[in-house]
């Protein structure tokens, strides 16, 4: 083993005060997100499911997660006179995010897909202090760093999704209890 | 006039970018494509994702029917057939958990489940034995034996490698740059730097850029949205295999290396041990940042290994 002691020396200090600007992704829109799990599908129908509360302890009974919207925003999808499933629209609320995820369940209710529209951080922030954005740790020779660019790479963003996979067992099971 | 309008044209002549997000791995996945054709980037996207979804199927601690499972329920009666993807994942474990003198160990699966941090498994052997990393023995032909009765879980190191195989995948598609982020394992290629940025580790919706990466990948390690209260400490997902006790939270570590399954599984090793880890990030030629918080000044410390005299 080596005798260097790199953790003697920070190689850069950052100061205390951290502005807070929100982090927020929009990756598709209602529409895209139709069409991107169900490319083949002509038309969307609506078909919300308005939730009462005995289909509330059903669900809640037969998928162990907690119901706390009344209503779900659900659409039919069809196509060439057939019916290709159901595109049910979603959000789930974190410890700091907020998430808005779509599920398509084919006719019979597996699931097909699953794709995220809008990750939101509650009390997100990144710097915007320009005097030390600019002198990057990692920063390589004649490397420019656009001070406008966002930042889209949060390395460390382990978040669990823990809050969408049970959205999704509640949604299976909205499913079976109401919808079929 | 004319130059102005010359602008768009040129740029969507170019490159288009598509970025997509789902649930995977147990985290937010998210990937970018960049091509000249759209129908040849969603293709593009779709390959990769697919690519991520077969490392989770093969690796994964949780489900009954991986790999991971097969070898611990099954590996110490008898040899367990994996998947060239399982096999390729345990080697490079093997040689990891060579080079870090054992820091980096697969097999700290119980001590994860008694914190919480994994699931415990009725089918799986009772009472592992005291073995490590030493004890998987790997045999020709992608088979796999465990010499005494081990746990093994590989959620340090198949992130990053399902990452790389989604990269392989973008760029067998034709894409001209990419983008993969698995909760925090990253790699990209392209012309493009990418600025990437890590999370304060004692304010997690603070973000701290850190570097720019034209190529390879960079992988964190911190306890923001995974530590648990542990007799008196917030402890994180990563097991000193010497001590067997959870590491503290409250700094988080990147590494920066070419490949994401490096990045990702070095991270383990530099959090356990910082200063032990100088001599095994130069055999890969990987960089450590460690960012710690100063609750005195309240200022952010970054510490380099690269800048070590």
């Amino acid at each position: 083993m080596s005798n260097h002691n790199w953790l003697m020396i920070p190689a850069l200090i950052i100061p205390a005060a951290l502005p807070a600007p929100a982090c927020a992704v929009q990756y598709l829109t209602l529409e895209q997100a139709q069409q991107a799990l169900f490319p083949w599908a002509a038309q969307f129908v609506r078909a919300d499911v308005l939730i009462t509360q005995e289909m509330k302890q059903r669900i809640e009974k037969s998928s162990g997660v907690r119901v706390r919207n009344t209503m779900q925003q659900v659409w039919r999808a069809g196509g060439g006179g057939k019916e290709l499933g159901w595109f049910v629209l979603d959000e789930v609320i974190g410890k700091h995010e907020f998430i808005t995820y779509a599920v398509a369940l084919l006719p019979d209710g597996t699931v097909k897909g699953i794709d995220i529209l809008d990750y939101r951080e509650t009390h997100g922030s990144q710097i915007k202090n320009e005097k030390w954005r600019a002198q990057f740790v990692g920063k390589r020779e004649g490397d420019a760093f656009r001070l406008d660019e966002d930042i889209k790479n949060i390395s460390g963003a382990t978040l669990s999704c823990n809050n969408i996979t049970n959205g999704v067992k509640r949604i299976v099971a909205t499913y079976r209890e109401v919808m079929k | 006039m004319n130059a102005m309008l010359e602008i768009p044209e040129m740029q969507s002549a170019s490159a288009r970018e598509l970025v997509r997000a789902r649930p995977m791995l147990g985290t937010m996945v998210e990937i970018s494509a960049s091509g000249t054709d759209a129908v040849q980037i969603r293709k593009a996207v779709a390959r990769a994702f697919a690519e991520i979804e077969i490392v989770h199927g093969l690796m994964s601690y949780q489900a009954a029917d991986s790999d991971v499972s097969r070898i611990n329920r099954d590996a110490f009666d008898a040899e367990v057939q994996v998947d060239a993807h399982t096999y390729r994942v345990l080697r490079a474990a093997r040689l990891l958990a060579e080079a870090s003198n054992g820091v980096f160990d697969i097999s700290i699966a119980p001590q994860l489940a008694r914190l919480g941090f994994l699931p415990k498994h009725a089918d799986f052997p009772k009472g592992p034995c005291r073995g490590n990393w030493r004890d998987i023995v790997l045999l020709p032909d992608n088979r796999v034996r465990l010499a005494c009765n081990l746990n093994i879980d590989l959620s340090g190191i198949a992130k990053g490698y399902a990452v790389d195989l989604a990269i392989r995948a973008l760029a067998d598609a034709g894409m001209v740059a990419g983008r993969v982020n698995a909760g925090g394992d990253l790699r990209v290629f392209g012309d493009a730097a990418q600025a990437v940025s890590v999370r304060a580790p004692h304010a997690h919706t603070h973000t701290i850029p850190l570097l720019e990466l034209t190529h390879g990948a960079a992988a964190t390690s911190a306890g923001y949205y995974s530590e648990r209260l542990h007799q008196g400490q917030m402890v994180i997902p990563i097991i000193h295999p010497h001590s067997k006790l959870a590491c503290a939270s409250g700094y988080s570590v990147t590494v920066l290396a070419k490949d994401c399954m490096t990045a990702d599984a070095l991270t383990k090793v530099v959090y356990a041990n910082p200063r032990g880890a100088t001599a095994v990030l130069k055999s890969y030629k990987a960089r450590a940042l460690i960012v710690e918080h100063d609750a005195q000044s309240g200022a952010c410390h970054i510490f380099d290994s690269q800048q070590a005299m």
